[in-house]
Formats: structure tokens, C-alpha cells, sequence
């Protein structure tokens, strides 16, 4: 008969393999330790940061006068039109106590509604030169409402002939 | 100690463990920190911009210090349905930190359960406007909200009303009238509203020298009453308010003459400009309703004869003529938490 | 093991403990992300701006047209429910009823629907 005082040893060896590999089992399954970045909280900020500077371009600041969003919609091309919104929308970005915050990137877009009933997106101020549409954006949106005769001239299928309510689209982000 | 009881022990750990896994309520209460100072932050940001606080009236800003545990939360924004409009009232009151605590701050802006250090501060145009709490550590939470604040008008009586405010037979009165149902009329959006429950009233006389008599060099200022009438009781008429008009206090009023301060019987020659700020403090305990009528009535008494021709009355209303009404003024409010 | 020296073991159940400890730490921090993370997508989800936003554009609406229905009120309608269907993924419709007196004002009753898949709201204001 062959000696089996060993087979205790083999037991023990089985339940610390088995106790081993259920260990790191339910320490890989439950601890997958989220980084700050998968969470969301800078898109979150850069949003709401976005979302609040539309909303305050849309404040006139006096009663009764037109808001500077507005203003910068109707006159598309010209001075104080979409290169202007850009850079004061930018400009309210930055702002904070202390330096700027320099490495915040835009691109502003109207969406109107054509005559035939379709929606076209057309860009408002000029082309970001760093804009490669791989950045992580963030897209903020305020309705503007236009009279009769806006915006001007540009683009050319936006109807001028009626009011209507067009949607200012920025895409903002860091780089 | 057996091998039996290192066993046993290890496989009750591991059954503990599993159960506190899959039980992932058992931790939500557990107070984490670190990555959720962005959202405490965030949240903070949003009961500042956003919030009038708690409560609404009479404001939480107007609070004494006595009954300073009323105040519940201490939002800045002008009203519910103007998120970052803030007011200047509540934001001067807000960054008191000689009145309010870090506890204040804590219970009545974070509401966070473990004592979170703070920094909040107000700028516009790259100057810092406001501040408060302590200096910023690496990794704190922040939020960045755009606002405009709101700022009281102020009703300047220059030179160019003289020809309509003087008048040789004058009873030497002059009454700045505030009329509540025109001022709180609800067409008329709160981030614009003329409000003096909740901002300070401001009556400037300035150029006073195109208001006296002749080759009078000035004008004996005898007082400043509050008169009041309710246009919806049968038979309504001024009647004058109770006030301690002899005790000066900077809490409820500021009157000057040529840049001295003084109470609201001064009986004090006055040769340039007379300023008053009537808070929002004292307006309260005028007991007005929104059907008001308030009277700031100037009478002035010379022991010979009148040395001024001031007369009339001047609304304190949305005419910009009678009431400068400053721009909303575009700000930043920064939070962070830590 | 019958035989063996077992005087050790007490190092083995301190190892243990430790590992233990760890396991519950990382446990924590992991919980803790979760917060952040919970909070920001519940903010970026939850289109507080863009209700926010429809509210004033139809309040701009009835600034403009009042409640009467002609062609230009209703293209400018048909541009908001257009443009917030393709821009914005959410189905949008309001309209404006004849004006009420409410408490000495007259003003009209709006509702205003607003689905975008994941969040429906519906009001009924006066304005």
C-alpha cells in the first residue's frame, strides 16, 4: 500500500490555487478603478461654462434692447457678425480671476430650416486652423429668433423674407 | 492556531467580501472624497448662480445677525427665473466674511456632510471683484460660472431738472416718490426690475448751487421723512412713517451733505450735494405692500428767509431720465471645493 | 503537517489582513469615482440648458406673434420643431392659447412638450 500522508498536502495546495484564483477574480471584476478623465466631469464643466456664456450673450443689458447674440446673428458677415461672436463668446470663456484660460478652442455654426423644409448647418465664424473634428467637443445651442431682412446676406438658401428661429451651435474644447 | 482555523477564517473573509461587493448601497453612504469635490463644486455653483436663497422675502441678505440661523441657503441670483443674474445686494452680503462664518458657508451654500474647504470668488473683466475662503491646494474641485450682476440705479438730480424743480414760491419741499405698484409691475422682467425691498434706493442731488436763491450760498437741510399711502384703502392720503429719523445707521440709511454723513434731521447748511441711500433694511420696516406709495420728502427752513427754490416731485421709476439704471455687468463666479 | 511547526501562521493571517485592508481601500476609491462620474453624466444628461432655452425661445414666440396662427408665426414654429428634431434629437411642440386673466394680467397659457429620448418634460405656463 502506498504511504498517503502526502495527500493532505495536495488538498491544501488545490484550496490555496482555488482560493488564490477566486480572490483576483472578484478583485478584478468589482475594483476597476475609474480615472478622473473616463467621468465626464470636464466635458460637464465645459458645458455648463458654454452653455451659461450663449445665455449671457442672450441677456441684453439693458430692457428692451436686442441681446448681443442677436445682434451678432442678423449681421452674419459683416463687423460685429459671426467672427465676432466667436471671439467674444471665446473671450467670455477665458475669463476668470487671475490669467486667462488660454487653451480653450471654438467653432460657432447656424442651423436654419430651408424653404423646402430641410435643415442645413453652416458655419458662422471662420474655421478653427488647429480643427482636425477628433477633439473632444462639447456642442452648446441657444435659439436666436431674426426679423424679416436677417441674417444678412449669408448663406444664401437661409430665407430672409419671413422671420424665423434659427439655432446657434458652438463647439468648444480644450487643447 | 490550526490550519482548520486559517481556512475557515479565509473563507469567511472572502464570503464577507463578496456580499460587501455586491451590495454596492453598503458604500453609498460611505463619505467619499476626492473626485466628487467637482461635483460638490458644480452643485455649490449651481445654488450661487442660480438660486435666490432661502429665504426670499424678506431676503435672506437681510438678516441680522441675530437671526442670522434663519437663513437657509444663500443663493445670489436676482430670482428664480433669472439664473445668473445676480443681485449686488446678495453678492456684497454673500463675500461678508466678517458676518458669515466658514460654518455659514458650509451649512448654507455646500451642504456637503464632511467640512469641505472653500474658495469662491467674483471677478469681471480679470479683476477680482470678491473673494473668500482659503488659498487653493493641488486637485481641488472646481466650476466656472458666467454671470451678470445686477447693479442698483441711482437717481441723479442734476442741473438739467432745475428749471422744472425750482419755483419762486415754493414751500421749499422736495419728495422723491416711489410708486410700488409701477416699480413691482410684473411685466416687467426681474433682471430689469427697480426693486427697493431688495436693493438700496439712491437720490443724488448734485449741482444744488442751480437750486438756491439767488445770491444764496446755501440752504439749511432741515429734514428727511418717509411718507407712505396706501392708494387702496377708501380715502387714501400721506401719512408720515415712524422712523428714528435723530440715530444715524449705516444699516438702513446713508444721508450726506457736501460729503459729510449725518442723520435724517441735520438741520445742516447744504451748498453742493446731498446723497441718500435708503437700504433695502429700512425699507422693510415701512411695512409697504405692492400697492404702495413711498414719499422721500426733502423740507428745507431757513430762520430769515427761503434760500432755496426746490420744489416738486421726482418719480423714481423706469423713465431713464429720472433713474440711471447701470448696465448688467458681465462677471465670473469661480467655486472650488476641497 | 501533522508534524510541522505551526508557530508561523500568525504571519500568514497578518498578510492576510493587510491584503484585506487594501481590498476594502481600493473598494472606497473606486465607490468614490463612481460619485464623480454619476454626477457629471446625470448633468450632461439631464438637458436642464436646452429646456431652459426652448422656454425662452417660444416665450420670444409669443413676444413677437402673441397666439395668432398666420403663416409667419407658424414657419417660425415649424423652425423650432424642425431644428430641435434634427440638431438636437428631441421632439418639440408648444402652443399658445387664447390670453386669461390671471390675477389682473392678462396672459396666455402655453404648453410645451419636450421628449428627447431620455428626458420628457411638459409645462403648462402662463406668460
Amino acid at each position: 500500500m502506498v504511504n498517503d500522508g502526502g495527500q493532505l498536502y495536495t488538498m491544501e495546495g488545490v484550496a490555496a490555487g482555488l482560493i488564490m484564483l477566486l480572490t483576483a477574480y472578484i478583485v478584478i471584476s468589482t475594483t476597476s478603478v475609474y480615472t478622473p478623465g473616463d467621468t465626464h466631469i470636464p466635458d460637464m464643466q465645459l458645458e455648463q461654462l458654454g452653455n451659461d456664456v450663449l445665455a449671457m450673450m442672450d441677456t441684453p443689458d439693458r430692457d428692451g434692447e436686442e441681446s448681443q447674440l442677436v445682434g451678432f446673428v442678423k449681421n452674419v458677415t459683416g463687423p460685429c457678425g459671426g467672427n465676432d461672436l466667436w471671439d467674444e463668446f471665446l473671450d467670455n470663456c477665458k475669463m476668470r480671476a487671475g490669467d486667462e484660460d488660454d487653451n480653450l478652442h471654438a467653432q460657432a455654426y447656424l442651423s436654419y430650416r430651408r424653404s423646402d423644409g430641410s435643415v442645413d448647418t453652416t458655419p458662422l465664424s471662420s474655421e478653427d486652423p488647429e480643427f482636425t473634428g477628433r477633439e473632444n467637443t462639447v456642442r452648446v445651442t441657444r435659439w436666436v429668433q431674426l426679423p424679416v431682412g436677417s441674417p444678412s446676406d449669408m448663406p444664401p438658401d437661409v430665407e430672409t423674407t419671413r422671420p424665423q428661429a434659427v439655432l446657434v451651435e458652438v463647439l468648444l474644447w480644450r487643447a | 492556531m490550526s490550519l482548520d482555523f486559517l481556512a475557515g477564517f479565509t473563507i469567511f473573509l472572502l464570503a464577507l467580501i463578496m456580499v460587501v461587493s455586491m451590495v454596492p448601497g453598503l458604500l453609498a453612504g460611505l463619505e467619499s472624497s476626492g473626485i466628487d469635490y467637482d461635483a460638490v463644486a458644480y452643485r455649490t455653483g449651481v445654488i450661487l448662480a442660480e438660486d435666490p436663497g432661502w429665504p426670499v422675502y424678506p431676503p435672506w441678505e437681510m438678516k441680522t445677525d441675530a437671526y442670522k440661523d434663519e437663513i437657509e441657503r444663500m443663493g445670489l441670483a436676482v430670482s428664480k427665473e433669472t439664473p445668473n443674474i445676480l443681485l449686488s445686494t446678495k453678492v456684497n452680503a454673500f463675500f461678508n466674511d466678517s458676518f458669515f462664518a466658514e460654518e455659514d458657508y458650509r451649512s448654507k451654500a455646500i451642504f456637503g456632510d464632511i467640512p469641505y474647504s472653500y474658495n469662491f470668488s467674483l471677478s469681471s473683466g480679470g479683476v477680482l471683484l470678491n473673494q473668500t475662503g482659503d488659498t487653493l491646494p493641488p486637485g481641488y474641485g472646481y466650476i466656472r460660472r458666467v454671470v451678470k450682476i445686477k447693479e442698483p440705479g441711482v437717481a441723479v438730480i442734476n442741473d438739467s431738472f432745475a428749471s422744472q424743480y425750482t419755483s419762486s414760491s415754493s414751500a421749499q419741499n422736495f419728495t422723491v416718490r416711489l410708486n410700488f405698484s409701477r416699480l413691482l409691475n410684473a411685466s416687467i422682467d426681474p433682471a430689469y426690475r427697480i426693486d427697493p425691498r431688495t436693493e438700496p434706493v439712491n437720490v443724488t442731488i448734485t449741482d444744488f448751487s442751480e437750486y438756491l436763491n439767488g445770491s444764496c450760498s446755501d440752504a439749511t437741510l432741515k429734514d428727511v421723512t418717509f411718507w407712505k399711502m396706501d392708494p387702496t384703502t377708501p380715502m387714501p392720503r400721506f401719512s408720515r412713517i415712524p422712523f428714528s429719523y435723530n440715530t444715524m445707521d449705516p444699516n438702513l440709511y446713508n444721508l450726506s451733505l457736501d460729503g459729510t454723513p449725518t442723520d435724517l434731521a441735520p438741520e445742516t447748511k447744504v451748498a453742493e450735494n446731498i446723497t441718500l441711500v435708503l437700504k433695502p433694511a429700512a425699507t422693510s420696516l415701512f411695512t409697504l405692500d405692492q400697492n404702495s406709495i413711498l414719499d422721500i420728502r426733502f423740507t428745507f427752513e431757513d430762520t430769515d428767509y427761503p434760500h432755496t427754490n426746490i420744489t416738486g416731485i421726482h418719480h423714481y421709476d423706469y423713465n431713464a431720465t429720472n433713474v440711471t439704471r447701470p448696465d448688467l455687468k458681465p462677471a465670473v463666479l469661480e467655486v472650488a471645493i476641497w | 503537517m501533522a508534524c510541522m511547526n505551526e508557530d508561523g501562521q500568525w504571519i500568514v493571517l497578518m498578510g492576510l489582513l493587510v491584503a484585506v485592508g487594501l481590498f476594502f481601500l481600493a473598494l472606497i476609491i473606486n465607490q468614490s469615482a463612481l460619485v464623480g462620474q454619476t454626477t457629471a453624466e446625470g448633468v450632461l444628461e439631464f438637458p436642464k440648458n436646452d429646456i431652459r432655452d426652448l422656454r425662452e425661445a417660444v416665450f420670444d414666440y409669443v413676444d413677437e406673434f402673441d397666439h395668432e396662427e398666420d403663416t409667419e408665426s407658424k414657419a417660425v414654429r415649424d423652425d423650432i420643431i424642425a431644428i430641435s428634431l434634427e440638431r438636437k434629437n428631441a421632439v418639440v411642440n408648444f402652443s399658445v392659447g387664447d390670453p386669461e386673466d390671471i390675477s389682473g394680467r392678462d396672459l396666455h397659457p402655453i404648453t410645451i412638450h419636450y421628449n428627447n429620448g431620455v428626458t420628457e418634460y411638459d409645462e403648462t405656463v402662463y406668460y
